[in-house]
């Protein structure tokens, strides 16, 4: 087995081969800042062995609907079966927008690295923001 | 005249992104020879970021069995990053590796003085193993 640091040399039991579980991730995550000007809402939602993204950012004039995009699904260790994270990518011709969240206490922590395509000369930027998922029950 | 931008969030409309003050951001917080505060990581034990003007490049090491494993250098993207702790601006870099068994995506910020880095590790061989994303933390060794 090859490996780049000795974290990755580990045993992969062919019981333990089964579906990751997806759970930690479905649901609809809101922005912890009201203040934001990006990322208001991500609603990921389960289709089989799959998750894909609809994100809804803070535009001038109201809400954006950035649409919806596979997300690639990621856990916690190389041995591990269970989501801890996700990375995806929109591109909106003029940039391009990559995702990469992982779950810390509960919480979706999402790096977004913005990467413009134009001639408008703005700078590629990176912005970390917190989303809590509305789970309904308060 | 008046420039028109494509936008999908007010954030792409930040005046701070056309500023050139912007490129000129001090990077001397983030170049440098960095140490895991980990000495017990599995993961990457050192790593090194170096500018050459406007380019920003990242190496590793990771820990190996007996000796290190070198991660080689690839180049940087350096990005704005604006909404730091108390609106300090600051660069964080993107950074992928490619191991031909595996890439390793990630991105670095510094954070009161301590680096933190996010892997996402992404297998491409038949090893089963599931890709997975984990974060260090690192203090400047110079």
């Amino acid at each position: 087995m090859q490996f780049a640091q000795i974290r990755d040399r580990v045993k992969t039991e062919t019981e333990s081969d089964g579906p990751i579980d997806l759970s930690a991730l479905a649901g609809t995550w809101v922005n912890s800042n009201p203040d934001t000007n990006g990322i208001a809402r991500m609603v990921i939602t389960q289709s089989g062995a799959n998750l894909s993204l609809r994100a809804h950012a803070i535009g001038p004039e109201g809400l954006i609907d950035w649409g919806t995009v596979d997300i690639q699904v990621f856990t916690s260790a190389p041995s591990s079966r269970i989501s801890a994270g996700f990375t995806c990518l929109y591109d909106f011709g003029f940039a391009e927008t990559r995702l990469q969240a992982m779950i810390l206490k509960g919480l979706i922590v999402l790096a977004q690295i913005h990467r413009f395509k134009d001639d408008s000369k703005r700078m590629d930027f990176f912005v970390r923001e917190y989303f809590a998922l509305d789970h309904g029950r308060y | 005249m008046t420039q028109t931008f494509g936008f999908k969030q007010s954030g792409h409309l930040d005046p701070a992104l056309s500023d050139p003050a912007t490129r000129m951001l001090n990077a001397d917080k983030l170049t440098g020879r960095w140490v895991n505060t980990s000495p017990e990581t599995q993961g990457l034990a050192e790593i090194l970021i170096e500018q050459d003007g406007e380019r920003f490049s990242v190496s590793a090491l990771g820990v190996g069995e007996d000796d290190p494993i070198a991660w080689p250098r690839t180049n940087a993207t350096a990005l704005a990053n604006l909404e730091e702790e108390a609106g300090q601006r600051a660069f964080a870099l993107t950074a992928s590796f490619d191991f031909g068994f595996m890439t390793a995506e990630t991105y670095l910020r510094v954070n009161k003085g301590v680096l933190v880095i996010v892997v996402y590790h992404r297998f491409r061989d038949d090893s089963l193993r599931s890709n997975y994303v984990n974060r260090e933390f690192f203090y400047r060794h110079d």
